[in-house]
């Protein structure tokens, strides 16, 4: 399981492979909230998401955009994802703590997650995405 | 260049019919040959997709700062017949009306050299960087002001002059602005965020005018030789980003609905005229309306600044002009020489309207809109004009910008924010952000040259140079 940053012109460009869709969609949390709020984070306040979509790519756009939005009007930096998807559906215990600027500074606000060349391949290594974030 | 793209014309290139299934009219993109060798082919190919959408008129167009970005590509301009056409939130963008002001002073380079109390008096009043919060309290009523009445809601609320609103573009909001397709998250995120400036390659910056080209144009806008100016670039901050991320998904089930074919599904869209997508329309302008709402408090409170460091009063500092980078917008345009209303996407391309342009205050009318072109961190911006050729070849638009050609990874990796800090220093330019780590994703050498890009635009004529001004000190988003 690991992401790396693909080189993208304008924004961030992240490959992630994994296992499981689970864990896939995971690591690819891990990506936004490093590239937003660096490495330091700690966990500790839980929330929880759910969300319904029409397809697995949908699904992971429709969980970072809430992710985004939970993080952002509840001032939270998370640490871990623990995610389960059962078709349609998907619900995600995440634990952060209150975003503190010494620590959490470091990183690139995105501004969105691009639905551009996102496609959620599956074969016998398991699963693969590339995403963009708009920063 | 890259293959199967022909040249027509002086510092402009075709790419035909066919290049991707589906185009329904050839793309155009403006660019000198030593631009075109960093052309990306990501970029040609998302010029190519906008050229598939329905009711596109005449081209999908290119600016000279074209670079590979999501849906549309980041320079693409594109204008489609309201009856037969499509709105995409894909050439607006999640920074909806990203845009930038400049403002002058009556102050002089040698007054503000070496004055780094002033860049950190600026620093501490205008809140920046990622999780940064407002100063001002914005209660609901005012955030309904804000996205119905953009620059007036925040002149009317002292953040500001009357005559402010004469030098933005649109008169500083878009009337038809309708905030009840804006969601509650929307709002719950614009709220807090009201005069922040936000982060990325949003900017505040003291420059100098360094140069005239055109001294009565310099003079009818309001500019001198070394005189200080102030910079702002920023946008919709999280209301602008939730707006798009809302009505992508909403747009994706019209894009069925309406049997409409797309080759990127971040191109979702709608026909304009349908209920989707007059209510991505209304909840985008209420969007671009919190974004130059927000340019206006950020304006009032470096006023406020230079106003108490310098003594001079707050209406010696006038506004030159505003412009958004990123929107979608009615206009009337010629097409086959005919007037029509068209709905023109501007996906970081400025809008550049000629003398006799409607929407121009009565003194330029004569002139031409100021054209406001920010150079990346420590590099030349200009100041040019709209132009007739403007309204001719590209539905009145031009650049934006200086544009990538670098990853953030990529920088991260040639210079440390450090090593940029003291390069900077060489070139009496003061910077000051809340992490090194902001600084190093912005370094100049990551952006095409801005002389370069502003060049293409003066000798095609879609926007002519006036002045150039050159940075003194920066605060980094």
């Amino acid at each position: 399981m690991s992401f790396e940053e693909i080189s993208h012109t304008a924004d961030i460009k992240i490959r992630v492979r994994a296992p499981t869709l689970e864990a896939l969609f995971s690591e690819t949390f891990n990506a936004l909230m490093q590239v937003m709020y660096g490495t330091a984070r700690k966990g500790g306040i839980i929330k929880e998401i759910k969300v319904e979509s029409l397809d697995n790519e949908s699904l992971l756009l429709d969980f970072l955009s809430e992710v985004l939005f939970v993080s952002e009007v509840e001032s939270l930096v998370f640490f871990t994802a623990s995610i389960s998807i059962h078709g349609s559906r998907l619900t995600a215990e995440l634990s952060g703590e209150p975003f503190d600027p010494i620590r959490h500074s470091g990183g690139s606000e995105v501004k969105g997650i691009s639905y551009s060349g996102l496609s959620i391949i599956h074969d016998a290594n398991g699963y693969m995405l590339d995403i963009i974030f708009d920063v | 260049m890259l293959e199967g793209i022909h040249q027509i014309g002086l510092h402009e290139w075709e790419i035909p019919l066919g290049y991707v299934a589906g185009m329904r009219v050839p793309g155009r993109i403006f660019l000198s040959e030593s631009l075109g060798k960093i052309l990306e082919a990501g970029a040609v190919q998302q010029l190519a997709n906008v050229a598939t959408l329905p009711g596109i008129l005449k081209h999908s167009l290119a600016m000279p700062d074209i670079h590979w970005g999501y849906g549309f590509p980041i320079g693409g301009v594109a204008a489609f017949s309201i009856d037969e056409g499509v709105i995409s939130p894909g050439g607006v963008g999640f920074d909806i009306n990203c845009g930038v002001r400049l403002l002058t002073t009556p102050l002089q380079h040698k007054d503000v050299t070496g004055r780094r109390d002033l860049l950190e008096e600026l620093f501490r009043a205008v809140p920046t960087g990622v999780g940064a919060k407002s100063a001002q309290k914005v209660s609901l009523q005012s955030l309904e002001g804000m996205m119905a009445q953009g620059a007036q809601w925040a002149v009317r609320a002292g953040y500001g002059v009357e005559r402010d609103l004469l030098r933005c573009e649109e008169g500083g909001f878009m009337k038809s602005a309708d905030s009840r397709p804006v969601s509650d998250k929307a709002k719950q995120r614009g709220i807090p965020q009201g005069g922040t400036l936000g982060s990325g390659n949003h900017f505040l910056e003291l420059q100098v005018v360094q140069e005239i080209f055109h001294p009565e144009t310099a003079r009818a806008f309001g500019l001198s030789l070394g005189q200080v100016c102030c910079m702002i670039h920023c946008g919709s901050r999280g209301l602008g980003h939730q707006v798009c991320t809302d009505h992508i998904k909403a747009l994706e089930s019209a894009t069925k609905k309406y049997h409409i074919t797309i080759p990127d599904r971040q191109l979702a869209c709608a026909p304009i005229t349908s209920t989707e997508g007059m209510a991505y329309f209304s909840a985008m302008a209420s969007a671009a309306n919190y974004a130059w709402a927000n340019r206006q408090m950020i304006t009032h409170t470096t006023r406020e600044v230079l106003s108490k460091t310098f003594r001079i009063e707050y209406d010696e500092m006038p506004l030159i002009y505003d412009v958004a980078h990123n929107v979608a917008k009615f206009e009337e345009h010629l097409v086959d020489g005919k007037s029509m209303k068209v709905c023109v996407h501007r996906k970081g391309a400025t809008r550049s309207f000629g003398p006799g342009a409607s929407d121009l205050p009565a003194d330029l009318s004569s002139v031409g809109q100021p054209v406001i072109i920010p150079g990346s961190m420590g590099t030349s911006s200009y100041i040019l004009r709209g132009t007739r050729t403007a309204m001719e070849r590209t539905f009145g638009s031009t650049c934006h910008g200086a544009g990538r050609i670098m990853s953030r990874t990529q920088a991260k990796k040639m210079k440390s924010g450090k090593e940029i800090v003291a390069d900077l220093k060489k070139q009496n330019i003061m910077v000051r952000a809340h992490s090194e780590n902001a600084i190093a994703d912005e370094a100049p050498e990551v952006y095409k040259s801005s002389e370069d890009v502003v060049n293409v635009v003066h000798e095609v004529g879609l926007s002519r140079l006036v002045a150039r001004l050159s940075p003194i000190g920066v605060i980094k988003g």
